[in-house]
């Protein structure tokens, strides 16, 4: 099952040249692998290793979570909205599984 | 003694006890609630290969985490460096009392040196962030998170 991605901007649609930020929701349990279960097994690690933003191609942030990231996490960052594009955000976790998500970014 | 003056004696002689205990505790932590430097140096020497001492206390970091957080599995935590965005190569965040310190690192290129996310904090400790410039320093702020309930167990 791929991980579902989330991505929004805010503000929606910046003036060129405004800070904007971008708000990355992952849908993922990041189990940190120190939780144990009801019958006290303890539940095996399975978190985001990797995130990569990318900007019209262009590599622009890239996260290392570790295991200590919550589960369902937010990644934010701030940039100079200086021209329209396509941002790119890809993830990997510890099973190999993977997500991808595009969004636009559109100016005023 | 009567009953009465030994009670005031000894509440006064423990409630000065209890008091002294947490000064020294308080002063030997350099102020900080929670804070283990040791379990810190483990995460620090495995990521950026460095020691706690080689990190310098800045005050152009600014990290904003809630001192009270009622769950351990969801604190958010902010970092934002007062620097210019080409000058910041990556920020990195640990937690002192966490089983793996380190909590996350993110390499930027090109974004403002911002980032947002949430962690989970194990037991009340402090949380810190570690913003990397490009000249190669390091510039420290730390913020102690007191959790009633922890995140990793």
């Amino acid at each position: 099952m791929a991980i579902n991605i989330l991505v929004r901007f805010n503000p929606a649609r910046p003036k060129a040249g405004e800070e904007v930020r971008v708000q990355i929701v992952a849908q993922h349990p990041m189990e940190p692998g120190t939780r144990r279960d009801s019958s006290g097994k303890l539940i095996p690690a399975d978190h985001i290793t990797e995130v990569n933003v990318t900007m019209d191609g262009q590599l622009i942030a890239q996260v290392k979570p570790g295991p200590g990231t919550s589960a369902n996490p937010l990644f934010a960052f701030k940039m100079k909205a200086t021209k329209a594009g396509q941002l790119k955000v890809t993830c990997k976790d510890l099973n190999g599984q993977t997500g991808e998500r595009t969004a636009d970014l559109t100016l005023a | 003694m009567d009953r009465r003056k030994f009670l005031k004696a000894s509440a006064g002689a423990v409630a000065g006890a209890v008091l002294a205990s947490q000064l020294t505790s308080a002063l030997a932590q350099g102020g900080l609630e929670g804070e283990d430097i040791a379990n810190l140096e483990k995460g620090l020497q495995q990521t950026l290969g460095k020691s706690f001492k080689d990190l310098t206390p800045s005050q152009q970091v600014k990290l904003v985490a809630p001192t009270i957080a009622e769950s351990g599995a969801n604190v958010p935590v902010e970092i934002e460096a007062s620097l210019p965005a080409d000058q910041v190569k990556a920020i990195h965040c640990f937690c002192d009392k966490n089983a793996n310190p380190l909590l996350f690192s993110v390499v930027l290129n090109g974004v403002l040196p911002y980032y947002a996310t949430r962690v989970r904090v194990a037991e009340s400790a402090p949380v810190r962030a570690v913003v990397e410039t490009k000249d190669g320093k390091f510039l420290l702020a730390s913020q102690a998170v007191r959790v009633t309930v922890g995140g990793c167990g």
